[in-house]
């Protein structure tokens, strides 16, 4: 959760996502792919 | 902040391609090192077996770790490695939110209820302590309350959160990230063992785990050694008290403000927001996705498989990331004080679960 406290650089927009953000929109991307068969079969 | 013994990214590029880019050695890296981590776990055993060795049957997970820490402390990192690596906090979010298909709705409110009540205690009871400790020893007032908070919420990311909060100064954080990292190493191995010698069930050594480790990351790990379904219940209590971050940094703000040594805080509720993992609230979506069917069985499966790498990837980087020597030269002092209290932490939620073990009948 280290996107709490990261300073913004002079520059760049404050609204950007935290990595929190990122990997919850990558999950939720990942299940929707699942969920509509693009992503078929997981192995392990 | 200490880069002791966490790979950071360093620079960052205004091109987009190249930032991608710079992150591939590492990834690659973490997924080899996973993935050489599960070969090792399916052929040692096989290799041991047929040439009549006895050899301990060693988890995916260990093998991972251990591997990891091999790369970091007998070779060293290289840097064309480092910013891909530090990925692995992104892949143990994005592993967490994955898992919320395995928990239906009534576990996690049931399971995350006992954790709530089980974590509220652990927290005050882990504060208290450290803050007994501290003083005890005469640390820096700002360093006993980075290491309060890293041993009573979740490790390197509240000690981050709460330097930034109290305005404490890049050395005290340094330490209290060292001392947390270095304890938590340690109870990977500590934990599973305490586990077995005790006869814990999953649940009750997954809700352990989840109390009394203070990284995430470590945390998982520490679950997934014993189980996969002690590292579920891990998750789900470490993730439980990851959710209370928000307040315990609020509450040391205000403390640090009234003292004069900090900001005052003007929006608390803006505060909180800011504060409170996200990943939380997608592990909830999840949950609820799959409690009201949205996805099938098989395709429930394949969540939970992806989540299954994401976590290969997070382990592949505890153990990449961290570097005894690095750590040696943060001191004793703030390391005897850290593992003191963890030992006392360790032994008060152990107690806490085997209570609710007794009450809830598990």
């Amino acid at each position: 959760m280290n996107q709490n406290t990261e300073s913004i650089p002079a520059g760049e927009s404050r609204w950007k996502l935290s990595l929190d953000s990122w990997a919850v929109l990558f999950a939720l991307l990942a299940a929707l792919l699942i969920r509509v068969g693009i992503l078929k079969h997981v192995p392990w | 902040m200490s880069d002791a013994a966490v790979a950071l990214p360093q620079v960052r590029s205004s091109n987009p391609a190249w930032n991608f880019l710079r992150l591939l050695p590492g990834i690659l890296l973490l997924a080899a090192i996973g993935y050489g981590g599960k070969l090792l776990e399916q052929n040692v055993g096989k290799y041991a077996k047929a040439h009549h060795w006895t050899f301990p049957n060693i988890e995916y997970v260990l093998w991972a770790i251990l591997l990891g820490l091999l790369i970091s402390n007998v070779i060293g990192l290289p840097q064309v490695f480092r910013a891909g690596v530090a990925t692995y906090e992104f892949w143990l979010k994005a592993g967490i939110v994955l898992l919320g298909a395995r928990f239906l709705l009534g576990d996690v409110l049931k399971l995350g209820g006992v954790s709530l009540a089980l974590v509220a205690v652990e927290i005050l009871g882990a504060i208290a302590f450290m803050t007994f400790l501290g003083r005890a020893f005469g640390l820096r007032p700002k360093l006993t309350s980075l290491l309060a908070v890293g041993s009573a919420v979740c490790g390197v990311s509240a000690i981050i959160a709460t330097k930034g909060a109290i305005d404490a100064d890049d050395e005290d954080s340094g330490f209290a990230i060292a001392a947390i990292l270095a304890l938590g190493a340690l109870a990977l191995f500590t934990f599973p063992l305490v586990g077995h010698a005790l006869h814990l069930s999953d649940r009750a050594y997954g809700l352990w785990s989840g109390l009394a480790v203070d990284n995430t990351a470590e945390a998982a790990a520490a679950g997934a050694l014993y189980s996969d379904a002690a590292g579920k219940l891990a998750v789900l209590a470490k993730t439980t008290r990851n959710a209370m971050i928000g307040f315990v940094v609020l509450a040391y703000a205000i403390y640090w403000a009234s003292r004069g040594q900090a900001q005052a805080v003007g929006n608390k509720a803006a505060f909180l927001w800011q504060k409170f993992p996200k990943f939380v609230l997608g592990f909830l979506l999840i949950s609820v996705l799959a409690t009201y069917q949205f996805f099938n069985k098989e395709q429930v499966g394949a969540l939970a498989n992806l989540s299954r790498w994401a976590f290969l990837l997070t382990f592949a980087g505890v153990g990449l990331r961290t570097n005894f020597r690095e750590m040696r030269k943060q001191g004793l002092r703030p390391f005897a004080v850290g593992a003191i209290g963890e030992v006392v932490i360790a032994g008060f939620t152990l107690a806490l679960v085997y209570g609710a073990q007794r009450y809830y009948h598990w």
